[in-house]
C-alpha cells in the first residue's frame, strides 16, 4: 500500500512499467511489419508472370536464374504428400485420445507424452533420421537415383520428404484436432446415445460432422508448418533446385516426380540466398515473399474456418 | 442429422430380421474394429518417438563409444569434418564449439524474448484496449508462422550488415586476432533467434496471464494497490509456472533451429570468450549443433565416421527437446493445479 498515489497522480513504477510494456508490444510488432514489408521492398521487382511460370537454372547471372515454378509445384506437392500422410494418422489418435480413453490413466499419460516429445523433436533431427532410414535398401523403391547395384538406397525424393514431414506435422495436427473434438457438445453424444446409436456411429455421425471446421483448422496449420520447414526438405528431398525429370510436367512422369528430388520454396531461398551456392538475392526475396503470401493464406484460412467454427458452435 | 438412418429406431420390426440382423451385425463390428484401429493410430503416433530416438541412438553409437566424453569436452569440428569428408583414415570428432554455440544462442535469445515477450504478454493480457489486442494477437500468431528461413534471409539482408558496419568496431582485427570478425556473429544470431521463439512464449505467457481468477487482482485492487501493482505482485507471481513453461517451449525452439542460425551466426565452430570483453564475445562467430547437421547433412551421411558424428550431435539435440519438453509439461501440471485443474484439462 506503500505506493498508493495519495495526490491521484500515477505512480512512477506504474508509469515505467506501462511504458515498457508498450514499447516492447510495439517491437516485437514493429519487427514482424518490417519483416513483410522488407519482403515487399525487396521481393516485388523480382515478380512477374515469367518469374512464376518458368524453371529455375543454375546460373550466375540474375538474368538467367530462371524463375519458380518448380519450388511452388514442389512445395505443393510436398504440403499435399505430408498432410496425406500425417491426417489419417492424426485424426485417428485425436479421436481415439479425446472419445475413447480415460484421462487419468496411465496408458493416456505414456500417449500424451509421447506426442509431447514427439513435438519438440527439432526438424533437423527428423531431417537426418528420415535421410537414413530411408536410405536403407528395403525403401529402394522410395527414391530414385542412387548409384546401379548400391546397397542402399538413394533416400531422397518427393515420397521420403512427404512422409519424414507427415511425422513432423503429426503431434501439431492431433493436438489442434482433439482439441476441437472436445469442444463438442456432451449433450450432442448423449443425445445419439439415447436415441439408440453406437458408439462409432455417434462419433462418425455426429461428433466428427460437429467438429469437422476444427479437424479441418488442425489440417490447414499443419500444411502452413510444411510449407514453412526448411531443415527436412533440404535433407531429405535433395539440396537441388530442379526437379529430377525434366519433363515433370507429363503424367506420365509423375511416378518418377515423387520418386525423385526437387525443391521448394524453402530451400530455393536458402539457396540462392546470401549464404547458398546459388547467391541471386533477388530471387530468394521473390521467392520468399511467395512463400510468406502463401503462409499467410494458410493462416487466415484456419482463422476463418475456426471462426466459423466457433460461430456454429454458439448457435 | 439430417440423415434418416440415424432416427431408425434400434429394435427391428419383425419381417426384416434378416436384413436388420446384418446390420446390427455391421454396426457391432465397427464398433468393436474401430476402437482398435484408432488406438493402433494414437499408439504409432506416439510411439514413432520412441523409434526415433532409438534409431538416433543407434547411429551415434559408434562416435560416442569412439570418443567418449571427449566429444563434448574437445573443439576442433570444422578442420575435422573436412578431414572425414576428403577421406582421412581415423578421424576424431569433438563437439564442444557447437555445444557452447548452441548454448549460448539459445540462452541468449531466451533472456531477449523473456524481457520483450513478458513486456508484450503483459500488455495484451492485461493492459491493451480490444482494438489494439486483437490485431496484436494475431501479429504475434503472423510472427511465429514466418519460415525460419525467411527470418535468415532477412536477418543475412539487415541484421548481419547492421552489425558489421555499425556495431563492430573499425579496430575490430587488432584486438581480436585469432579469428576474422564480421556482420556474422553471434549477436545477429542471438537477435534473429530471440524473434523467431518470442512468438511461442507470448502466447503461452498470454493464456497463463488469462487464467488467473479476476477475484485475485479484484482483491489487489480493493486493498488499494495500483494496476501495475497488481501485475507485478499477484499475476506474474501466480503466472510463474505457466511462464516457465512458456520459456521452456521458447528454448527447446531455439536449440533446434538450424536454417537461420546457420545463415546469420557465422557458421564457423569457434568457441567465443571474454578475452576482449562482452562486446567482442557477442561478436565472435558460432555453429550451432542443428545448423551443423544442417550444412553437411546431405553429402556427409556417405561416411559412416561423419554421418555417425552427426547423428551424435541429434542425439545430444533429442535428449536437450526431451528434457526440455518433460520440463515444460511439469510447469504446466503445476500452473493447472495452482488454478485448481487437477488432472483434467484447462480451458
Amino acid at each position: 500500500m506503500s505506493d498508493m498515489s495519495i495526490k491521484g497522480r500515477p505512480h512512477p513504477a506504474s508509469v515505467i512499467g506501462t511504458g515498457f510494456t508498450w514499447v516492447s508490444a510495439a517491437a516485437v510488432a514493429a519487427v514482424c511489419f518490417f519483416i513483410i514489408g522488407y519482403l515487399i521492398y525487396q521481393g516485388w521487382g523480382a515478380i512477374n508472370w515469367t518469374f512464376l511460370t518458368t524453371d529455375p537454372q543454375a546460373s550466375l547471372m540474375a538474368e538467367q536464374a530462371g524463375g519458380i515454378r518448380v519450388p511452388i509445384v514442389g512445395t505443393a506437392v510436398l504440403v499435399l504428400g505430408s498432410i496425406l500422410v500425417a491426417l489419417p494418422l492424426a485424426i485417428g489418435a485425436a479421436i481415439y485420445l479425446s472419445e475413447y480413453m480415460a484421462d487419468d490413466s496411465w496408458f493416456t499419460r505414456s500417449v500424451r507424452l509421447g506426442l509431447e516429445v514427439l513435438a519438440s523433436v527439432p526438424s533437423v533431427v527428423f531431417g537426418v533420421f528420415g535421410l537414413s532410414v530411408f536410405t536403407l535398401a528395403i525403401f529402394q523403391d522410395l527414391s530414385s537415383g542412387g548409384a546401379q547395384g548400391a546397397d542402399t538406397a538413394f533416400g531422397r525424393s518427393f515420397i521420403v520428404a512427404s512422409i519424414v514431414m507427415g511425422i513432423h506435422i503429426l503431434p501439431f495436427i492431433i493436438k489442434v484436432a482433439e482439441e476441437a473434438i472436445r469442444s463438442v457438445p456432451a449433450s450432442l453424444r448423449q443425445g445419439a446415445l439415447a436415441l439408440g446409436m453406437t458408439k462409432w456411429r455417434t462419433i462418425r455421425r455426429v461428433v466428427l460432422p460437429s467438429a469437422a471446421p476444427g479437424i479441418v483448422t488442425a489440417a490447414v496449420l499443419g500444411m502452413g508448418l510444411a510449407a514453412g520447414d526448411t531443415a527436412i526438405v533440404w535433407l531429405t528431398l535433395g539440396g537441388s533446385i530442379n526437379m529430377a525429370v525434366d519433363n515433370w510436367w507429363n503424367p506420365s512422369q509423375w511416378v518418377e516426380v515423387l520418386r525423385g528430388t526437387g525443391s521448394t520454396l524453402t530451400t530455393y531461398v536458402y539457396f540462392n540466398s546470401p549464404a547458398g551456392e546459388g547467391n541471386a538475392p533477388g530471387m530468394a526475396f521473390g521467392a520468399a515473399l511467395v512463400l510468406i503470401l502463401l503462409v499467410l493464406v494458410f493462416n487466415v484460412v484456419a482463422v476463418y474456418v475456426g471462426r466459423r467454427a466457433a460461430k456454429a458452435g454458439k448457435r | 442429422m439430417t440423415d434418416p438412418e440415424d432416427t431408425t429406431p434400434e429394435t427391428p420390426p419383425l419381417h426384416a430380421t434378416a436384413i436388420d440382423l446384418k446390420d446390427t451385425a455391421g454396426r457391432r463390428g465397427s464398433d468393436r474394429v474401430m476402437p482398435i484401429l484408432l488406438a493402433a493410430a494414437a499408439i504409432i503416433s506416439a510411439g514413432l518417438v520412441a523409434f526415433v530416438v532409438f534409431f538416433v541412438a543407434d547411429k551415434a553409437w559408434p562416435t560416442f563409444v569412439a570418443e567418449g566424453h571427449k566429444f563434448i569436452t574437445h573443439g576442433g569440428w570444422d578442420q575435422q569434418v573436412e578431414g572425414g569428408l576428403s577421406g582421412a583414415a581415423t578421424i576424431f570428432f569433438g563437439a564442444k564449439p557447437l555445444i557452447l554455440g548452441t548454448l549460448y544462442t539459445t540462452a541468449g535469445a531466451v533472456l531477449v524474448s523473456l524481457v520483450l515477450g513478458l513486456g508484450c504478454a503483459i500488455y495484451i493480457a492485461e493492459l491493451a484496449p480490444a482494438w489494439i489486442r486483437r490485431p496484436l494477437e494475431s501479429v504475434v500468431q503472423l510472427l511465429a508462422g514466418i519460415p525460419s528461413v525467411v527470418f535468415g534471409l532477412v536477418g543475412l539482408a539487415v541484421v548481419v550488415p547492421f552489425i558489421g558496419n555499425v556495431i563492430l568496431p573499425a579496430n575490430a582485427a587488432d584486438v581480436v586476432s585469432d579469428i576474422p570478425l564480421e556482420g556474422a556473429s553471434m549477436l545477429a544470431g542471438i537477435l534473429v533467434l530471440s524473434f523467431m521463439i518470442m512468438p511461442f512464449f507470448v502466447t503461452v505467457a498470454t493464456d497463463s496471464l488469462r487464467a488467473i481468477p479476476r477475484s485475485y487482482v479484484d482483491g489487489g485492487l480493493a486493498l488499494g494497490m495500483t494496476r501495475w501493482r497488481t501485475i507485478t505482485r499477484i499475476q506474474l507471481p501466480s503466472a510463474a509456472p505457466g511462464l516457465v513453461a512458456g520459456l521452456t517451449l521458447a528454448a527447446a525452439r531455439g536449440i533446434g533451429e538450424a536454417i537461420a542460425l546457420s545463415m546469420v551466426a557465422g557458421a564457423i565452430a569457434y568457441v567465443p570468450n571474454m578475452n576482449a570483453g562482452p562486446l567482442y564475445f557477442l561478436l565472435m562467430p558460432v555453429r550451432t549443433m542443428a545448423s551443423a547437421i544442417v550444412e553437411i547433412g546431405g553429402e556427409a551421411m556417405n561416411i559412416p565416421q561423419v554421418g555417425s558424428a552427426l547423428f551424435a550431435l541429434a542425439f545430444l539435440l533429442l535428449m536437450i527437446s526431451v528434457v526440455l519438453s518433460v520440463i515444460a509439461r511439469w510447469a504446466f501440471t503445476m500452473f493447472n493445479r495452482r488454478m485448481g485443474v487437477v488432472g483434467g484439462r484447462r480451458v
